[in-house]
């Protein structure tokens, strides 16, 4: 086949599988069946994502094929330049190695999912993975988007699939105001996206990111916006901890691995647009910087292992885009890559820990790793990679951004970044001694190791996780120009702080007793961090801000708009009431109208003439 | 100057009747005053050297629609009160200042009009009528007959409709009782009554 | 006689039929009364027809009689109806369309 058959079928056939578990309520309340069908839907995608990888590792540029969507016609002829708007297929290495991410990650979790969900009722079931496949078409037409209006329409179809798998247990009022918050501040960070495309579109006639554009500054600002609200950027990352309501399977692969980092992505397909915005990019790097910090300083304080995760994953996205906004497309999208990885792998760990001990909290689990070997194994791994311990593939990504970061001279981020990986080695510690080494709980006293189906997706994520880096030049120049790694000053500082991190942390948690002092002198930063301050910020904000724009906005269109309405109304019904007498209904009235109509004009005629 | 003189006694014999017609309280008599104005058109249409039409006139509208009229009168008068309805009084100034301005108007045109034939031509046979009807006028003819087949089947169906979904029942009783006359009448009907 | 008084005569019958239509409450009056008018219509159409030199005047003259005669038989079904549903041939009885 050839590659845009490839890239049809990895995006259209998961589309297919969604649409008929929709219409065929009979196959998707069958039991297990339509996990196993979307399952195979997966691995079909994955193949041909592996196979269009492959070509991809020969020719960067694979194909691009567009047909026309919206004739000129259509959009009138105002536009700036002739315009018609494409929709088509994209392939080059960017595309196609997020294919390679979203599939292979997508098969893994659904795989997890079999034994995740087991326990679900039928129809839930069928529903849970009825989501899944649509995430996978809706993911896939992102990525191949060859502009970004279609890249858009993918992006609203993620949000969705997202909104509906974070209320997965929508009888749980959490879940569903979860869900709605997902939804609510990611659509307001959308109407940046929309704002952007507009002006984009009208400035330059059409929505492809090649080419030079006057408005670049506002363009790339307002597409920024919505990147913060899809990547969860502070201040509008407050979505995503909450949306760990969902299930810990659609955590890994919408809420870590794939669906968050579509910001990123937008950023590295729109990178000629980006630079030439450098006020831009220097925003999005201090942006970055600052919500990695901020995000692993509050991780340090959760108990809740997901939530732990999650702030992990705000801060290792602030990374990437930090990254992008120092100008390095390949280094922010590298560690997308690798952070996919071990993310997707630690959140499925996480699920498998949670399964066994049916709860969260890390206080609950403890000395989990003599039980759970394989699991404990895959989240140790992880955990390293995420702390930047050297070997492991996040080493790598990460080093390649602190360099990067430090080459454009943005010192501040840097150190941001530098304390953040120190805070990231440090929690991430914090919840291995205590969860895994820690003193057993009662809840995990029967934990035991989980099935094939939940370790399976564990050693194949595993791999990538550990070796990703290794391929790092071969990728790179997949992305961009190819870039060779050798250890740095910067790299080993970073590393070092990783190490001090995990001391640190096993000092304080692992160890037998001490570390009680270095406790007391963090409990401040922990209460701070634990108020939820910009939460109740944004709380602050709804309350009078939009409250207070809301009501004017009520007050002009009650009294205004629905005023003018009234009056027009009441005006019609006032000139009814009185012109309503003429009708009396007597058919000698209406005689009298027409015979004085009559002589009206036979006077009238008279004198014309 | 005998011209004349019967020309003012057709046009009074015309006229007259004519006023009683739209005046006369009691409906028998408004329908024989209609007659004598009809009559007196057929005298017209013999003055203007039309006898078939006269003729026609006394036939159809003076014989036939007369009768017709009556049988209207007598089937919807049930008593003296419906036969001798007044004119609404509030009316009678408007409509006769009215009917005043209107022939002012039609006078004035007729009056001004320069362009109209002064004397009359050769007259017109029936036998040209006859032909001109079977010839120049054939459609409108059978269209008309068209036309007066459906008016019969028509007035058939609308004087049937009140009792088509009751045979047995009384057309009698079926007849609501009759409302008391508006004000204007009022005061005659109970007169009338007592 | 000329052509004039004619037309004024017609003239004068047509306007006591409009006087009539007006002011007649009863069904059959206003019949009546339209009768009226339709005649004048005719004595104007032979009028002319004299004074033209055109049969067709009278021809018209003829169409329009039968066209009335028909006429007053739909309206006498008409009234006849009236009078069934509400009992009388007033015709300011029938107000169903007042505003």
């Amino acid at each position: 086949m050839s590659p845009i058959q490839l890239a049809l079928l990895a995006t259209f056939l998961p589309l297919g599988t969604a649409f008929s578990l929709i219409v065929l309520p009979g196959v998707r309340r069958a039991g297990k069946l339509p996990g196993y069908i979307s399952v195979v839907t997966a691995l079909v995608a994955l193949v041909s994502a592996l196979q269009l990888f492959a070509y991809g590792l020969e020719v960067h540029d694979i194909a691009r094929v567009t047909t026309q969507w919206l004739p000129h016609s259509v959009l009138g002829a105002s536009s700036a330049a002739p315009s018609t708007i494409e929709i088509g297929v994209l392939l080059d290495g960017l595309s196609v190695s997020m294919l390679v991410v979203v599939c292979l990650v997508a098969f893994c979790v659904q795989v997890f999912s079999l034994g995740y969900m087991a326990d679900e009722p039928p129809a839930d079931f069928g529903r849970y993975f009825t989501w899944q496949s649509l995430f996978l078409f809706a993911m896939n037409t992102l990525v191949i988007a060859p502009n970004l209006l279609q890249l858009f329409l993918g992006w609203e179809l993620v949000g969705l699939v997202s909104y509906l798998l974070i209320g997965y247990y929508w009888k749980k009022p959490s879940a569903a105001r979860a869900a709605l918050k997902a939804f609510w501040i990611t659509k307001l960070a959308d109407m940046g996206l929309v704002a952007g495309l507009i002006v984009l579109f009208v400035n330059t006639g059409s929505f492809n990111w090649t080419g030079t554009v006057a408005v670049a500054g506002p363009v790339t600002l307002l597409l920024f916006i919505a990147v913060m609200g899809k990547s969860a950027q502070f201040p509008l990352h407050v979505w995503l901890p909450d949306a760990m309501e969902g299930p810990t399977p659609v955590s890994a692969l919408l809420h870590a691995a794939t669906m968050v980092a579509a910001g990123v992505f937008l950023v590295a397909r729109a990178h000629p647009l980006f630079e030439q915005a450098p006020n831009t990019q220097n925003f999005m790097a201090y942006v970055g910087g600052f919500t990695a910090l901020f995000a692993s300083i509050v991780a340090v304080v959760q108990n809740d292992i997901k939530k732990v995760l999650a702030y992990s994953t705000c801060s290792q996205l602030g990374y990437m885009v930090c990254a992008l906004g120092a100008g390095s497309q390949v280094a922010g999208f590298f560690h997308l890559t690798t952070h996919a990885f071990f993310k997707a792998m630690l959140f499925l760990a996480a699920g498998g820990l949670i399964h066994a001990v049916h709860s969260n909290d890390i206080h609950h689990m403890g000395g989990l790793f003599r039980k759970m070997k394989l699991t404990s194994g895959a989240f140790i791994i992880g955990a390293l990679a995420l702390a930047g311990v050297p070997g492991f593939s996040g080493f790598f990504s990460k080093d390649l951004i602190l360099e990067e970061v430090w080459e454009r001279g943005l010192y501040l981020p840097f150190a941001a970044l530098l304390i953040a990986a120190f805070l990231t080695a440090f929690y991430m510690g914090r919840v291995v001694f205590i969860a895994l080494f820690g003193k057993p709980s009662e809840h995990a006293e029967h934990a035991h190791e989980s099935g094939f189906a939940m370790t399976f997706p564990l050693v194949v994520l595993a791999i990538p996780a550990l070796c990703a880096g290794y391929f790092g030049a071969e990728l790179s120049g997949m992305y961009g120009e190819a870039t060779h790694f050798h250890l740095s000053p910067v790299g080993m500082t970073a590393s070092a702080l990783g190490l001090c991190g995990i001391g640190l942390s096993y000092f304080m948690f692992g160890a037998p007793q001490g570390g009680a002092a270095l406790r007391t002198v963090f409990a401040p930063l922990g209460r701070l961090a634990a108020s939820g301050i910009v939460d109740k910020s944004f709380l602050f904000g709804y309350r009078t801000v939009l409250r207070g724009f809301a009501g004017g906005i009520g007050w002009f269109d009650r009294y205004i708009i629905d005023g003018l309405m009234n009056a027009i109304g009441y005006v019609t019904l006032e000139v009814g009431a009185r012109l309503r007498p003429l009708q009396t209904g007597k058919v000698q009235d209406y005689v009298y109208v027409m015979v004085v109509a009559t002589i009206a004009l036979g006077t009238f005629a008279a004198f014309l003439r | 100057m005998l011209e004349k003189v019967s020309f003012g006694v057709v046009a009074f014999a015309l006229l007259w009747p004519g006023f009683k017609v739209v005046t006369a309280r009691n409906l028998v008599h408004t329908v024989f005053w209609l007659g004598l104005t009809l009559a007196s058109t057929a005298v017209l249409f013999i003055m203007l050297q039309a006898p078939f039409l006269a003729a026609i006139q006394l036939i159809l509208y003076t014989g036939g629609l007369l009768t017709l009229m009556l049988f209207g009168v007598m089937l919807t008068a049930r008593d003296q009160g419906l036969l001798t309805v007044p004119n609404a009084s509030h009316r009678r100034a408007f409509g006769g200042l009215l009917a005043v301005a209107a022939f002012a108007m039609l006078a004035m045109a007729i009056t001004q009009t320069t362009t109209l034939p002064a004397s009359p031509t050769a007259p017109i046979t029936t036998q040209q009528l006859g032909a001109l009807v079977f010839t120049e006028q054939a459609l409108a003819f059978e269209v008309l007959a068209v036309l007066l087949l459906a008016v019969t089947l028509g007035a058939i169906v609308f004087a049937r409709r009140g009792d088509a979904g009751s045979a047995t029942e009384n057309t009698a009783n079926s007849i609501p009782a009759r409302k008391p006359l508006p004000a204007p009448n009022a005061a005659v009907s109970q007169a009338k009554g007592a | 006689m000329g052509l004039s008084a004619y037309l004024l005569v017609s003239a004068a019958l047509f306007c006591l039929g409009v006087f009539g239509l007006l002011t007649r409450r009863n069904a059959v009056g206003i019949l009546a009364s339209v009768e009226l008018m339709a005649n004048a219509g005719n004595i104007n159409l032979v009028a002319f027809a004299r004074f033209n030199g055109n049969a067709t005047g009278q021809i018209f003259a003829l169409f329009s009689t039968a066209l009335t005669v028909a006429e007053v038989v739909v309206g006498l079904a008409l009234v006849i109806l009236l009078y069934r549903s509400r009992g009388d041939v007033l015709v300011e009885s029938a107000s169903e369309l007042k505003g």
